[in-house]
């Protein structure tokens, strides 16, 4: 699944460990998600929406929206 | 000297920070465990064995020392990975849950196909340590793979 995490994160000028820490999970989560190797579930996909105040399809991309 | 002020931590980086400590206090205290663990069977043997061998049954303790060193093990090889299980975050669950089933597939196809390996005359019987060693060898390569492959 594609993500936007990466940007979002530089847009705030936030490091790995800056959206770690407020998303409560590690450093290492926060990379494989940005890297693609995670899907968060979602209870944390909701979480990063809550905290980047959008949407959650807005951020993630299954690749197969109509 | 002029001292360079580090930058200011963001709340984010604090509480990773906070989350790293734990881990090394966490590892810390394991590694503890299993050093009070070995010194205990070492300074108490009174046989010839080995607690991690094919030897094991050769090793020889007080009752009381055998309960001391049974309840850490238990707390090492339970307790403490079941209170870690419950603190680490998602993506290290996964990685634990693929570990603990390389661990237990490890054995549910090991041991029968030991057994009759030897059955047909390859190799020595079965043994408990072995068995043990499929679980932690099994475990360990599942946690690898998940760590770096998936």
């Amino acid at each position: 699944m594609k993500n936007r995490l990466k940007v979002l994160r530089a847009e705030r000028d936030w490091s790995q460990a800056e959206l770690a820490g407020r998303l409560d999970v590690s450093r290492q989560a926060v990379n494989a998600i940005e890297t693609g190797k995670h899907d968060p579930s979602l209870p944390l996909a909701f979480r990063i929406a809550r905290l980047f105040d959008m949407p959650i399809e807005d951020i993630f991309d299954d690749g197969d929206a109509a | 000297m002029i001292r360079k002020s580090r930058p200011a931590l963001g709340p984010g980086e604090a509480r990773s920070r906070q989350r790293d400590m734990r881990q090394a206090l966490y590892i810390g205290f394991a590694a503890i465990i299993g050093g009070v663990i070995g010194a205990l069977t070492g300074a108490f043997d009174r046989g010839e064995g080995h607690l991690f061998g094919t030897d094991w049954d050769k090793l020889e303790l007080d009752p009381g020392i055998a309960i001391v060193i049974a309840g850490l093990l238990g707390f090492g090889f339970a307790v403490l990975p079941l209170y870690g299980f419950r603190r680490i975050d998602e993506l290290k669950r996964d990685q634990n849950l693929i570990a603990f089933t390389g661990g237990a597939t490890a054995v549910l196809a090991g041991f029968p196909m030991w057994a009759v390996l030897h059955a047909g005359g390859f190799g020595a019987a079965p043994h408990p340590f072995g068995v043990w060693m499929l679980a932690f060898v099994g475990m360990i390569a599942a946690y690898l793979y998940a760590r770096w492959r998936l």
